[in-house]
């Protein structure tokens, strides 16, 4: 036993969940300035409706003990997977991607779903392999865990989706216990495979990778978006040009800017300052989240939360780095922020189980 | 369970070390932004401000408004509008003084819509004035430098070539309100001029076609660089209309001086053409934009110039509705059209006293002749016997008491007095007298003009009513592709063809036989067939304004003709309000519009003032005081 059990003593993380929501408040406040006066006029208010489906899917992950998720996680991850089937087959094209359900007006990503699914998963099989040193069996299940929903994801194609499950293979390999030379053989496979797979990318990925290793060769074709991107948020300077007074934004400059794009109209609006605050909420969060993770009371909530926190950060971390050419355009989003019903509604889905894990912390078994 | 420790042990540190990889990540990133913004941050401030790409919208064609014939309607031509580049101006105030002192612009107006375009981003400009003439461009383009602020733009402008003529069927262009905005879902936006009413409002996804969008460099002034690409606009359809222009313009001569409405409809089809409401107004009006007392005179004009008296006002159809009762009560076998009433010119009712509007009366009288010399005492009797219930049926199935369906918005649906509306609607019981006075149209029984048109053509077509519509057709001004308007009908009811001839050869005779009450209206070549109304004005409002208007107290008049009778191809239902007797005031214009249609002679000449092919800005404004009747134009 480790640890005192005390009874009753059950403790909601507000930073984790304090950050999440002001993150979500800022991602209303600047679609809104993206959006207003455009076609996209009011998505603001949906974006508000989905944040509270979020917030009532995170009181309903809090509910259940994730050691039950647990338990049952390799039926929810055939469950999740098999609309992704589904789409691939039958899934109606939405912006040249088979990606989407749609119910009335409002259209469902099941990828952003089976991404959770795909992170319980991933914390069930660690939760059996108590070894330090991470097993060539263990390894081949994780390869298969993340490798079939992002071969599903990719195919749809969407390969910025498909990109964020790749940290969840990491989190494994890094919290697992991989010995160094496993290290040294994954770097030759990603060479090995990135150079094959460029044979495989679709035109226009190889187009945007192109443009990003050199974002001045076509202006005004895939490397509109970078440089637009990069001429937005450099000209926000310090203190940035005001809230919705950015020139660059307002729609006028990024075709997506409410979503993928959110960073840089706050870049723009309100400057480094506004960047520091996001990064900085961002940061906060996912200090936070893995301290609870130090504390969670078993294996699986610890690797439950490690991989949940891994998706989020990655995707921080590619989009910001995306808004100053730093990575290719790829689609991610910026998590809680960016315009997206499925994205944040499954953000929010993964909030409520981090903290779940906390919440569960001394509770009886 | 010593294994486990060491391992938690371990992986406590590894997240540890995680902890610190992710906070350093995280600052290498706001590092990475203090480089773009700060450090280079000048350079993408100088890039912002200079090399601007912008979407710029391709406004659509509208479509062209023509009439059967194809005679153009409407059409577009250029118009120069200003525009304000909030960016560019360094004082706002002052921008504003310069132009108004300039142009000599209404100063509360700039100034509001300045205000108004301050809700959009800063650097979409904000339109200031539209319709400039040629001088007012080069005043504005000779201070282009010191005021780089102000720029002008060619644009389509909608130009009605008839003015008022049809005004009516046709509506007008005006700025999209901000609840349309709102509730078009991404469709319009702010200073998107869409259609209003008529055909414009109708089919205004037709006409307006697709917008298109340019990506264009431009420089800091907002003056265009290079072009990046564009996508093209679709323009919007020409649309054909049922409006026969030539009959049109004999009705709008017709009502120059006079308020009500006249419909000319084919009964076969429904088509529609000519449709006159009086007063009028000039839709152009609305396109060269309405100052705020022009507003006020045109809503405050008691005649309403801008409701469509055929569709939107309910008046009681008087006598007209004679013709109605009597092909239901035939229809139905409830009369014997050769019985005969003895009129002695007055009836008594529930012990009151109902006249006929023939004093001496008209002695023995039948269907027929009832109809021809419109006989009150007749239809008091046939009324009564029938019952108002069944009266009720009889006019709902002729379409009253309910919207025609005519491709305009905000028709009225008119009322039809029942019991059952009398004790739900009205909350009192229905009085047996009252059966009496809906029996000649009088009473509780309100229709429009379009109403009685439709019901007319349903009558001479035995019992077939069709959807009114001014739709004709829609051309693809690419492709040339032609679209028809599909005839619709609701069947209503049936006749025999001999009964269908009693009540025809009635209206034939009031028009055609010494003693019709619109014997005066024969039209040579064309046997015409028709029944009056009059409609008595005894409102007490109507009597306490007579000290000041007269006029005011005369009787509404109706006329509701159809021909040739051996085969009509035309009804038409003319209401003069305050016109006097149907006879003398309304029928003459259905005359004038049969000898136009066949051409028997021109009985008044072509107006003069609807010609506008002087080009753009020649037109007169007429200032809306002006349409108020009674006064010198």
């Amino acid at each position: 036993m480790i640890g005192r059990v005390i009874p009753g003593t059950r403790r909601l993380d507000l930073v984790v969940l304090g950050c999440a929501l002001a993150l979500s408040a800022l991602g209303i406040l600047f679609i809104d300035s993206a959006t207003t006066g455009t076609r996209y006029e009011g998505l603001a208010s949906r974006q508000a409706i989905w944040i509270a489906v979020g917030l009532g899917a995170m009181i309903v992950a809090l509910l259940f003990d994730y050691r039950m998720l647990l338990k049952f996680s390799f039926a929810i991850y055939c469950a999740c997977l098999l609309p992704l089937v589904y789409l691939l087959f039958f899934g109606e094209t939405i912006a040249n991607v088979r990606s989407w359900i749609r119910f009335g007006q409002f259209q469902f990503q099941p990828a952003e779903l089976s991404k959770i699914a795909t992170a319980l998963l991933v914390a069930y099989l660690f939760e059996n392999e108590e070894d330090a040193r991470l097993h060539a069996s263990t390894l081949l299940k994780l390869s298969a865990i993340v490798g079939l929903p992002t071969l599903l994801v990719f195919l749809q194609p969407d390969m910025g989706l498909a990109i964020t499950f790749v940290p969840l293979f990491f989190v494994g390999l890094l919290f697992g216990g991989m010995p160094a030379r496993g290290w040294v053989a994954i770097f030759l496979i990603v060479v090995v495979v990135l150079g094959a797979g460029w044979f495989f990318l679709k035109d226009y990925q190889k187009q945007r990778i192109g443009t990003f290793l050199n974002p001045d060769s076509d202006v005004l074709g895939s490397g509109y978006q970078v440089r637009q991107s990069k001429i937005a948020v450099g000209s926000g300077g310090f203190a940035g040009k005001g809230f919705r007074s950015g020139t660059q934004s307002q729609l006028r400059f990024l075709p997506v800017q409410h979503t993928d794009f959110i960073l840089a109209v706050i870049a723009e609006e309100w400057g480094f300052l506004g960047v520091i605050l996001v990064l900085g909420l961002f940061a906060a969060l996912f200090l936070r989240a893995m301290k609870l993770a130090q504390t969670a009371r078993d294996r699986g909530g610890v690797f439950l939360v490690l991989a949940l926190t891994g998706m989020m950060f990655f995707s921080v971390v590619i989009n910001a780095s995306m808004m100053i050419g730093l990575a290719p355009t790829t689609g991610i989003p910026l998590p809680l922020v960016s315009y997206g019903g499925s994205s944040i509604a499954t953000t929010f889905l993964a909030i409520g189980l981090i903290l779940g894990v906390e919440y569960r912390r001394f509770a009886n078994a | 369970m010593l294994r486990i420790r060491e391992d938690r042990q371990r992986l406590m540190r590894r997240i540890e070390v995680s902890r610190v990889a992710v906070g350093a990540m995280l600052s290498l990133l706001a590092i990475a932004y203090w480089f773009v913004q700060i450090a280079r941050g000048d350079y993408y401030f100088s890039l912002s401000e200079n090399n601007r790409i912008r979407a710029v919208k391709v406004t659509a064609p509208r479509g062209y408004v023509l009439d059967r014939n194809g005679a153009v309607l409407v059409e577009n031509e250029p118009a120069y509008t200003l525009h304000l580049y909030r960016r560019e101006a360094r004082d706002l105030a002052g921008s504003i003084d310069f132009i108004v002192n300039l142009l000599g612009l209404d100063r509360e107006q700039v100034a509001s819509r300045v205000e108004r375009g301050k809700r959009a981003p800063e650097f979409v400009p904000i339109p200031i004035a539209e319709n400039l003439g040629i001088e007012e461009v080069a005043m504005v383009e000779a201070r282009a430098i010191d005021h780089p602020e102000f720029a002008i733009t060619v644009s389509q402008r909608r130009l009605y070539k008839h003015g008022g003529a049809a005004a009516h069927a046709l509506g007008y262009l005006s700025e999209a309100t901000p609840e349309q905005i709102k509730g078009s879902s991404g469709v319009y936006q702010v200073g998107d001029w869409i259609g209003q009413k008529g055909i414009e409002g109708a089919y205004q996804r037709l006409l307006a076609g697709a917008n298109g969008e340019r990506r264009v460099i431009v420089d800091s002034h907002g003056r265009e660089v290079a072009e990046a690409n564009r996508l093209e606009a679709t323009p919007g359809q020409n649309l054909f209309l049922t409006i026969d222009l030539k009959l049109q313009k004999v009705a709008e001569e017709y009502f120059r001086d006079r308020v009500g409405a006249v419909v000319a409809m084919d009964p076969r089809t429904g088509e529609i053409l000519a449709l006159v409401s009086s007063p009028s107004y000039d839709p152009n009006w609305f396109t060269r934009r309405v100052t705020s007392s022009e507003w006020t005179g045109l809503i405050e004009n008691p005649d309403r110039p801008l409701q469509n008296r055929a569709v939107q006002n309910m008046y009681s159809p008087g006598s007209v509705f004679k013709v109605f009762l009597a092909y239901g009560a035939l229809a139905q076998g409830l009369v014997d059209p050769s019985a005969r009433v003895f009129c002695t010119g007055h009836a008594a009712f529930y012990g009151r006293e109902f006249r006929c509007h023939k004093k001496g009366g008209h002695g023995w009288v039948d269907l027929r002749r009832a109809i021809q010399v419109s006989c009150d005492v007749y239809f008091y009797n046939l009324g009564r016997q029938l019952g108002i219930d069944r009266i009720s049926e009889i006019a709902t199935a002729f379409g009253f008491g309910q919207p025609t369906g005519v491709d305009l918005a905000f028709e009225k649906s008119g009322l039809v007095p029942s019991e059952e509306w009398a004790r739900v609607k009205r909350g009192s019981r229905w009085y047996p007298g009252e059966t009496i006075s809906v029996s000649i149209g009088q009473g509780p029984l309100l229709v429009t003009g379009l109403q009685v048109a439709r019901a007319l053509a349903g009558l001479i077509e035995g019992g077939r009513l069709p959807t009114p519509h001014l739709f004709y057709s829609s051309q693809d001004p690419r492709t040339g592709e032609q679209l028809r308007y599909k005839t619709e009908f609701r069947e209503g009811l049936a006749i025999s063809p001999e009964k269908l001839a009693i009540v025809k050869d009635g209206m034939w005779a009031v028009v055609n036989e010494a003693g019709g009450t619109a014997f005066g209206s024969r039209v040579q070549g064309v046997e015409m067939g028709g029944k009056t109304g009059t409609v008595q004005v005894v409102g007490r409002e109507t009597t306490i304004k007579a000290g000041a208007d007269r006029s005011r107290l005369q009787d509404h008049a109706w006329f509701a003709g159809f021909g040739p009778v051996s085969d009509p191809t035309m009804v038409v239902v003319v209401f003069v309000e305050h016109g006097g007797h149907g006879n003398l005031a309304a029928a003459p214009l259905a005359k004038a519009l049969f000898e136009a249609k066949y051409g028997i002679a021109a009985p008044l000449p072509p107006p003069p003032s609807l010609s506008t092919d002087a080009g753009a800005g020649a037109t007169p404004r007429i200032a809306p005081a002006a349409l108020r009747r009674g006064e010198p134009r």
